[in-house]
Formats: C-alpha cells, sequence, structure tokens
C-alpha cells in the first residue's frame, strides 16, 4: 500500500500539532493558566492521529477522556478546541465542556468523553446506523487497555460482532490504567486476543508507527466497509506524562520512560520521511513553525473570547 | 481429565456417557459407589418431580411464575456434586438440581417460588447465597467470595451458573476479568441451554462457542455434554481442584436444553420447533443415566417406582406445610434490607400502607 505524500505531511502536521498543543496545554495547567483537568497524548501521537487519517470523510469516531490527538487528527478547528479548554463560548461544546467533550459532528468526531469505556455503545450504535441507513460509512471507537476491562466493552463488542457492525474497536495500550499496570488488571498480555471472544479479527501493532498504523487501520477499515463486521486494533504506545495534571507517575521508573522516549513516534516518523525522501528538513520545519504558530493564535484568540454567560449553565443539556 | 485436551477453538466437547447411556470414555469414568449412583439419580427424580409440581401448582393457581429446569438437570446435579459442604454456590435462579445436592431444603424453595422472603433464608451450613435475577450480576458475587476466599487463606471454592444469555452482560465480561486477574477459586458454569428466553444461541454471540471467552480472561475454558452427569461431575471437579491448588477459575460451557418453557409466562412454541425439542427428548439426561443404571444392574424396577412416589410424597407433605400458611406480610418488603428499618423506608411502607388503605376506601 502506496501512501501518498501528501497524507503523509498531513498525519506529520496532525502529529506535531498534537505535540505542540499538548505541551502548551500542559505549561498553562502548571502556571494555573487552566482549570479543571486534561489527560495529554504526548507520546501517543502516532495512533491517535495516523488512525484518524486512514478514515475517510463521513466516517465517524468515538474518543476516550485522552482525546487531542483524535480530535486534531480528525481534522478539527484548533482556535476551537483550544477555546474549549480555556472555558469560553467559542469553544467546540461553547466553553462548557472542557478538554472530555471534544466533538465536532460536521467532522464525523462524536466526541471525546469523560467515562471510562464511554465509548463502546455510542460507537456500536453509530455503526448500527450506518448499517442500517446503508451509507457505506464506518466507525472507529478508541479506547485504552483499561477500558477493555469495563462490561461495556464486552456488551458493545458482542453486539457489534453478532450483527456484524462496520466498527474498528482502535485500543491505545499505553500500559497503564491510571497508576496500575496492564499485568495486574488483566490476566492476559495482549488486549486483541479478547477479539476470539466475539469471533472477529484483530491486529498488534507498534502504536508508534505512525506509517503501520495507518496501513493497518485502512485494511481494517476496508473489512468493515464489506460488511464483515467488527476489527480489534491493539496499538502499543506509552505517554510520556502523567494520567491527568495531577498525577506524578510515582508508579514507574524513569528508565521505563526513556526506554520508550528513544522510540518517540514523531522522531520515528520524521526519519521515516527524510530517510524516503517524502520530505526535506526544511519542509519539516515549515511543518512544524505552521503548527506552532497555529496554536499561538488559537491562544491569542481564545484569550480574546468571551466566558460563557451564567444563563448558559442550564441551556444545550435537553433538546 | 486435562482442559488442554479440549480446547473450545477446535470444538472439542468433553463427553464420559453417549445419549444411550453406554460409557465412551472409560478413562474418565468416576468412581462412584451404587449408593452414590442411587443418591444422584434419585436427586434427578426429585428436581424433575419438584418441577412437573411446581408447574402443575401454578397452573391452578397455587403458586406464583416459576422457571422450570426439566432437561437441565445433570448439568445442576453433576457441577454441584463435586463440590465440598464448606464451598459455596452462587445461583442465578435456574439451579434446582443444584440446591438440592447442596442441601436446600425443600420447605426454602417452595417457599421462594411462593414468594416469601424466608425462602431465601438459607439454614447456617447451606452455603447457597439467594437467587439472582438480574441476569449474570450473580458472577460478580462469585468473584467476590472467591477472592474473599483468598485473602481469608481459606480452601473453598466458589462454583456459579449462569445461562447462554447472561455470558452477553458487562457483568460477566468483569467478573471474569476480576477472577482471572486475582486468581479467584471461583468455577463459572454456563447453563447453556440454547435460548435466551426466545433468543436461539446462535444469535447471541458470533463466537463459535461459549467456551472459549475464556481466552479472554487468561483462564482455561471447556465444553462439556451438560446432560451427561458425569461429564459435568469430573470436569467441575477438575476445576474445583484447580481452583483448590491456587491455579484460579475456569469457565465451563454445559451444552444442555431446556426442555420446557422459559418461565410460566411463556410459550415456547413460538419460537422453536417441535422436531427439535423432540431431537433434544431423545438426550434426555434423566433417562440417559436410568438407562446406564439399568444395564449395570444397579437400579431395579421396584426401587425405581419407590423412589418415585418417595419424592412425590416428599413433594407433597412440604408443600402442604406452606400452603396457605406462608403470605408475606406487606413489612416484610422494607424489613430485611438493614438491620433496623432507616426513616427512609419507614416512609415508604407508610405510604405504601396509606395507598392500600385509601384502595379500600376507594371500592366503598
Amino acid at each position: 500500500m502506496d501512501i501518498s505524500k501528501d497524507i503523509l505531511l498531513e498525519i506529520y502536521d496532525r502529529m506535531v500539532t498534537t505535540r505542540f498543543f499538548s505541551e502548551r496545554i500542559n505549561e498553562f495547567f502548571i502556571k494555573g493558566i487552566m482549570h479543571g483537568t486534561t489527560h495529554l497524548s504526548v507520546g501517543e501521537e502516532a495512533s491517535g492521529v495516523a488512525s484518524c487519517m486512514a478514515l475517510d470523510k463521513g466516517d465517524y469516531t468515538t474518543s476516550t477522556h485522552r482525546g487531542h490527538s483524535h480530535a486534531i487528527g480528525r481534522g478539527m478547528e484548533v482556535i476551537k478546541i483550544m477555546a474549549e479548554l480555556f472555558g469560553k463560548v467559542t469553544g467546540c461544546s461553547k466553553g462548557k465542556g472542557g478538554s472530555m467533550h471534544l466533538a465536532d459532528f460536521d467532522k464525523g468526531h462524536l466526541g471525546s468523553n469523560g467515562v471510562v469505556g464511554g465509548g463502546f455503545a455510542i460507537a456500536t450504535g453509530a455503526a448500527l446506523t450506518q448499517k442500517m441507513k446503508d451509507t457505506g460509512k464506518i466507525v472507529l471507537c478508541f479506547f485504552g487497555d483499561g477500558a477493555s476491562n469495563e462490561g461495556s466493552f464486552h456488551e458493545s463488542l458482542n453486539m457489534a460482532s453478532v450483527w456484524k457492525l462496520p466498527v474498528i474497536f482502535f485500543c491505545e495500550n499505553n500500559l497503564y490504567g491510571v497508576s496500575t499496570p496492564v499485568s495486574k488488571s488483566m490476566n492476559i498480555k495482549d488486549v486483541a486476543v479478547r477479539a476470539k471472544s466475539y469471533g472477529i479479527p484483530s491486529y498488534i501493532i507498534d502504536g508508534n508507527d505512525a506509517v503501520e498504523v495507518y496501513k493497518t487501520t485502512r485494511e481494517a477499515a476496508k473489512y468493515c466497509r464489506s460488511g464483515q463486521g467488527p476489527v480489534i486494533i491493539e496499538a502499543k504506545t506509552y505517554r510520556y506524562l502523567g494520567h491527568s495534571k495531577s498525577d506524578e507517575c510515582e508508579y514507574r521508573c524513569a528508565e521505563e520512560v526513556n526506554r520508550w522516549k528513544k522510540k518517540d513516534p514523531i522522531i520515528i516518523f520524521k526519519n521515516y520521511l527524510i530517510e524516503n525522501n517524502i520530505a526535506n528538513q526544511i519542509e519539516i520545519k515549515r511543518i512544524e513553525d505552521k503548527a506552532l504558530k497555529e496554536i499561538d493564535l488559537a491562544v491569542e484568540f481564545a484569550k480574546n473570547s468571551p466566558n460563557p454567560p451564567l444563563n448558559a449553565l442550564t441551556e444545550d443539556v435537553y433538546a | 481429565m486435562k482442559f488442554e485436551d479440549y480446547n473450545p477453538l477446535e470444538e472439542k466437547v468433553f463427553k464420559i456417557m453417549d445419549k444411550k447411556g453406554k460409557i465412551i470414555n472409560t478413562d474418565d469414568m468416576p468412581n462412584f459407589t451404587n449408593d452414590q449412583l442411587l443418591y444422584l439419580y434419585r436427586t434427578m427424580l426429585l428436581s424433575r418431580t419438584m418441577d412437573e409440581k411446581q408447574l402443575s401448582y401454578q397452573r391452578q393457581g397455587r403458586m406464583l411464575t416459576y422457571a422450570p429446569n426439566i432437561g437441565q438437570e445433570a448439568t445442576q446435579i453433576g457441577s454441584a456434586y463435586a463440590l465440598e459442604k464448606e464451598d459455596w454456590i452462587v445461583p442465578s435462579f435456574r439451579e434446582l438440581g443444584a440446591w438440592l445436592i447442596h442441601g436446600v431444603p425443600l420447605k426454602n424453595i417452595f417457599l421462594y417460588w411462593y414468594g416469601n422472603e424466608w425462602g431465601s433464608h438459607m439454614p447456617e451450613d447451606v452455603k447457597v447465597l439467594p437467587v439472582s435475577v438480574p441476569i449474570s450480576t450473580q458472577l460478580q458475587h462469585a468473584t467476590g467470595i472467591g477472592m474473599a476466599n483468598n485473602i481469608k487463606k481459606e480452601n473453598n471454592v466458589v462454583l456459579t451458573y449462569t445461562g447462554d444469555g447472561g455470558t452477553s452482560g458487562g457483568e460477566f465480561h468483569e467478573a471474569l476479568n476480576f477472577a482471572g486477574v486475582f486468581k479467584a477459586p471461583t468455577i463459572f458454569v454456563i447453563q447453556n441451554n440454547q435460548y435466551a428466553i426466545s433468543v436461539p444461541r446462535i444469535e447471541q454471540t458470533a463466537s463459535k462457542t461459549l467456551a472459549q471467552k475464556a481466552i479472554a480472561y487468561g483462564i482455561p475454558g471447556i465444553q462439556v455434554d451438560g446432560n451427561d452427569i458425569f461429564a459435568m461431575y469430573v470436569a467441575t471437579k477438575e476445576a474445583a481442584d484447580r481452583a483448590r491448588r491456587g491455579e484460579g477459575p475456569t469457565l465451563i460451557e454445559a451444552i444442555t436444553y431446556r426442555l420446557a418453557a422459559h418461565t410460566t409466562s411463556d410459550d415456547p412454541t413460538k419460537y422453536r420447533e417441535d422436531a427439535e425439542v423432540e431431537e433434544w427428548k431423545t438426550r434426555d439426561p434423566i433417562l440417559r443415566f436410568k438407562t446406564y443404571l439399568e444395564n449395570k444392574g444397579i437400579l431395579t424396577k421396584e426401587w425405581d417406582e419407590k423412589m418415585k412416589k418417595e419424592v412425590e410424597n416428599e413433594i407433597t407433605s412440604t408443600f402442604e406445610e406452606i400452603e396457605g400458611k406462608a403470605d408475606t406480610k406487606i413489612e416484610e418488603i422494607f424489613m430485611y434490607h438493614y438491620e433496623t428499618m432507616p426513616p427512609i423506608l419507614e416512609e415508604q411502607l407508610k405510604e405504601y400502607k396509606d395507598f392500600l388503605e385509601g384502595g379500600k376506601n376507594n371500592d366503598k
């Protein structure tokens, strides 16, 4: 499978945008400029972005609490995401949702979600809609290793498989459910073996390799689109920062973090682009500068946007 | 027997006795005395007769809703017989045979189906939890008791049941995952009776077998002929031995069939063919076991007749003990959740009583 230069560079663009965005958010939280909480995807940019890029226009995604890479991966405007995190009316959820309510229905992004395992049933329902309306579109459902122990995982995968629904269940296995290592929350090494429970195919891939993520997701999407039912993809990856802004990572050692940093998804992908003569240093630099500038503009935009009025509190809850 | 020899992905089913009562797997045949064999047969008769009686009482308006076990006696009795007295049984609602084997008095069973809370009040030495009506929620209780056993360093095991439909519940997944990772000494028996009310097994899940769901939890899973009492006993015994050795949980899929309706409010002719039912009748677990016992000269016609009368008398006299004498008082609905009734329940009780009074007044 050949991937066009445009797509490869767009993947790189969205990956570095996610990285810079996340680092900036981290800084704002540390300085007390931004409030609430957030879960950053630093280290997980390849799995989050390259998978979204493998989808077609009109396909759907459901995200998790760690959803910045997915929102950016689906092409949501950074200004709307930034404004949302600042709690401003110009945010994608009018400043009332924050990091865990990043959604853009026009882009097919059904949203990040504060409930662990909250996306499974939404994705399965969305996939049922595609099947019943015969739209030819598919759904990609992101989830973590910890969420695969939830009852909603089982119920959704069971239903999706028995009804042959077009959904890719995409596990970003970052080895920890907050502080609990995978080995202490399940008696199996790979989440993907759970596919056996539902009689569906599965893939285990290097989640830090954007090209592998893209190609595997394309292949899985083709399978789903052909009406054969759901697929599990398990992408092994790692988050460099804490689970959330209030986590000091006292449960894992520096050696482990450093080992993963040597497999940084952005560096791996940048080297791939250069070594295969897809982009040169100047083009790479241009993409990175553009991403940084976009974030600067988004911060300015957010800071200059108004806060939601008090009476907005009760709006948008029910139709 | 070894679980590894019965990989569910290869659709290997553990069997000892065929449907004609012939022993086809002598290596794994358990060594029961004649008394044990007759005791098992008598319990099967008791279970079957109890079902028939309760169904008829219900139709006469003398009992409430009932869920019969007809056809599933070997699954329940064979598995429960592999336990020790101190082991726990955590039932759903269709485990009459397991209750009888583990010492639940007939009176409790009648009281339960009569709608009386005291039916769930087991004698102190009977380690059986009350019926769990919400599908598959009991599995988490079973995992929890298993984990408690580990913490208390006790050597007891837990046997729990669910149906084919129950395997689709989120609780199934959470309970088996925890049991797997914490090595709970819990045995999960799926009574795959082919239908979740009216939903056939094939429409329940896309996996070829239910036993293979064990793979998701890193535990052994095995398919067993659920109408073969010997196979059910041996598989459960092996699972119990493993659990006692600290090797954790096991998933057993018992392939069986519900010959009667889901409950007294169900008409199975609406969703399944008579021919299918007739075919399964040829695999009747009691008939098969009876043929084995007769061929071995262990069961005589006289003994069989005598037993049938005996169990019938036992059932009739127990029902007479409670009929008309076990109606529940309104208070009892509110009484047993807490040691002392909290104000909120007292309020609700008063409100309910007022409502009933009001109802009477309105009638006037």
